[in-house]
């Protein structure tokens, strides 16, 4: 009674405790904060990966197996094979291709100047990709990704047809139409009806040689897909066009599956679906990595997200390690400055278990002060987040979270009540365990030295 | 009063105590032995040095002898466990120090109620907030410190710091008060009051005080003095004065 009486006085009376308590709240709070807002980022990227993905590619290797023989070069067959899986919601052949994006008005002469030029600076890569637009909406979610607002959108005026030529366009035409990223809309300065010149090189049918190609388009809207990179260099257009402008060497590149339930089938579903396509000879080996999950096919990106949470983790967790080295200090300070107060106790009666209990709730007090306002405030800002980013960034004049480069609304936040928990409970235990060395030297003081202590 | 016949609550029995300093072993208790009687007012004199405060501090449970025997209600109080030594000594010993000893963070009326709270701990006696307070009240009323309730100790003079301890020191009844140089640190005047208050309070609640001074005029208030000379009490020194 005495104990939690006492403790909390010199907690009140010594003010200096306050920086202990602040120390713990700024810990706990930014450490909760920040990992709510890695949170929310993974969660987006991995939304936004797997929008502009599906839950399955598979990506048959054009190469020679040992008889000679290769994949089909249609995608019918192989997406016959997969429409009547049970497993299997819908798919999608995809013809991807790399080449580049010109200025309007450039020609091939130019284009090809330019890439003689090693600077490359005014060259813009892009990604073509040839879809068939229904079977795309159903695997993929590439009509949300039309519908999505964006600063610089440029809508095609039918979603359900992106690549048809606009109403108002009333030319005589001889380009077909393609939608490109918002974000390359931005960069190229492009609007709806603006001619663009696409280049690549295409292996020639006859040679087997390099070929440079090229094909104006017509720019009939843009989407928006989430992810940066995707929105700065594709351009989707129909399979069948990509194919011509390709001199039909290849009818697809990838088929996109969408999956009933994916949260059940993605342990097992690379291996199934890898040994059922290379026995239909639909694939080209089951060991070579055709089939993928999109979280084994953007593993990479999603792991960098996951380190970075992880990093920054262990960064803000030094802030509250400090911060209990804070504590630490100024128990041992208060022991000091304490040390008759021990001897007047132990002449009054008091235990060395309790003289220890005193300075051990002390420390505890200050862990949970600073616990309970770190979290208040730490969940308090990240589910505030944004109002906070656009005051900061009135108040100090510099745009602290540009919604152009990351591509999110908002800056996503998701506030995980495990990892508040465990953050709480790892500063109280720090507390705690730095608490312990200065309680035990205060019960260690002989009461006759402590009453002597001026 | 004669003191004699009256039942011993504390007393010490061929104490000895010896401090290392560096390779030296020093021996400051030389076999002292007391007797306090119930109600008595005993006085323990002697010049500095003479292993006063020592004797009082193992007489007060605070400093274990190395040597010899201290026993208090019947109980060989430095054979018992450090908690229940402990409980002992907040039940039955009430301390007034020279330097007043006083916890600075608290209140004269939370200093005063400390011991009372410690006590509930052990479960000796429970802690009663508004019959402590009220006690606490009542003592600071008499000892004329009604208006300095709530004061901190650095807001008190040094009288009144005397007089918030030895309410503190009586606030559980103790049987005995040890009381070191009480006056030590005032002027005559003062100190005469605070002895007033100590003597009064000590007679009404039937204590018995021992009480450690260099001043013999205050000695001559005890019911007996003994002489304390290089640690040990001198043989022939007790003095018993009549009241």
């Amino acid at each position: 009674m005495y104990v939690r009486f006492l403790s909390w006085r010199y907690l009140l009376r010594r003010r200096i405790n306050l920086i202990g308590v602040m120390g713990i709240t700024v810990g706990v709070g930014a450490l909760i904060m920040i990992l709510s807002i890695m949170t929310g980022f993974l969660e987006e990227s991995r939304k936004t990966v797997r929008g502009s993905l599906s839950d399955v590619i598979i990506q048959p290797l054009n190469l020679p197996r040992a008889d000679g023989s290769l994949v089909p070069k249609s995608a019918e067959r192989l997406l016959e094979h997969l429409r009547p899986d049970p497993r299997i919601e819908a798919v999608s052949a995809h013809l991807s291709w790399g080449g580049i994006l010109l200025q309007t008005g450039w020609d091939v002469s130019e284009s090809e100047y330019r890439l003689k030029d090693p600077q490359g600076s005014e060259l813009a890569f892009a990604q073509f990709v040839g879809i068939d637009v229904q079977d795309e909406f159903q695997a993929t979610q590439l009509r949300e990704a039309l519908e999505r607002e964006g600063e610089y959108r440029i809508p095609v005026d039918d979603v359900e047809n992106p690549f048809a030529a606009p109403a108002t366009h009333d030319e005589p035409e001889f380009y077909e139409w393609v939608v490109v990223g918002e974000q390359m809309a931005r960069v190229h300065n492009l609007y709806k009806g603006a001619l663009i010149n696409l280049v690549t090189v295409v292996p020639s049918p006859m040679t087997d040689e390099l070929e440079p190609s090229s094909r104006k388009f017509r720019v009939a809207g843009t989407f928006r897909s989430g992810e940066n990179e995707i929105d700065l260099s594709r351009i989707y257009l129909d399979r069948w066009e990509l194919s011509d402008f390709l001199s039909d060497t290849h009818e697809f590149t990838q088929v996109l599956v969408k999956l009933k339930d994916y949260e059940q089938e993605r342990e097992t579903i690379e291996a199934d679906l890898s040994s059922e396509l290379a026995e239909a000879r639909l694939i080209h080996h089951a060991k070579s990595m055709e089939v993928r999950t999109w979280e084994s096919f953007r593993g990479p990106l999603l792991g960098a997200i996951k380190n970075e949470r992880v990093l920054m983790g262990i960064m803000l967790a030094l802030i509250v390690l400090v911060a209990a080295f804070t504590v630490f200090a100024i128990l041992m300070m208060m022991v000091t400055e304490k040390r008759r107060d021990i001897g007047i106790l132990t002449a009054l009666g008091a235990t060395p278990r309790s003289i220890m209990s005193i300075f051990l709730m002390i420390g505890m007090w200050n862990a949970l002060l600073g616990c309970s306002l770190g979290a208040f405030l730490g969940i308090l800002g990240a589910i505030k987040i944004d109002a906070i980013e656009q005051w900061l960034s009135a108040t100090l004049r510099v745009q602290i979270f540009d919604r152009e480069v990351y591509l999110f609304d908002h800056i996503p936040s998701v506030v995980s009540p495990i990892a508040v928990v465990a953050i709480v409970l790892g500063a109280l235990l720090a507390t705690a365990l730095f608490s312990v060395i200065p309680a035990w030297t205060a019960s260690r003081l002989h009461p006759i030295d402590a009453l002597r202590a001026e | 009063m004669t003191t004699s016949n009256l039942e011993t609550v504390l007393s010490a029995e061929d104490v000895r105590k010896s401090f290392r300093v560096g390779e030296r072993e020093i021996e400051v208790l030389h076999g002292a032995h007391l007797e306090l009687r119930a109600r008595e007012r005993l006085c323990l004199m002697g010049a500095s040095g003479a292993g006063k405060s020592t004797f009082l501090h193992v007489l007060g449970l605070l400093e274990q002898p190395t040597e010899g025997r201290v026993q208090l209600q019947g109980k060989s109080a430095w054979e018992l466990a450090m908690s229940e030594r402990a409980a002992l000594r907040n039940r039955h010993i009430g301390f007034v120090f020279q330097a007043y000893h006083l916890l600075p963070d608290l209140s004269a009326l939370e200093n005063i109620t400390l011991p009372a709270r410690i006590a509930h701990s052990y479960g000796t006696v429970p802690f009663d907030k508004k019959l402590h307070t009220s006690e606490a009240r009542d003592m600071l009323e008499r000892f004329g410190l009604k208006d300095r309730i709530n004061h901190r100790p650095n807001q008190l003079s040094g009288g009144e710091r005397q007089r918030v301890a030895i309410a503190r020191a009586l606030i559980l009844k103790p049987e005995i008060v040890i009381a070191d140089e009480p006056t030590g640190n005032l002027d005559t005047a003062t100190g005469d009051k605070v002895l007033e208050i100590l003597f009064n309070e000590q007679s009404r609640r039937n204590a018995s005080l021992l009480l450690v001074t260099h001043d013999e005029r205050l000695a001559k208030s005890c019911d007996r003095v003994l002489v304390m000379v290089d640690g040990q009490i001198e043989a022939d020194s007790e003095v018993m004065i009549p009241q």
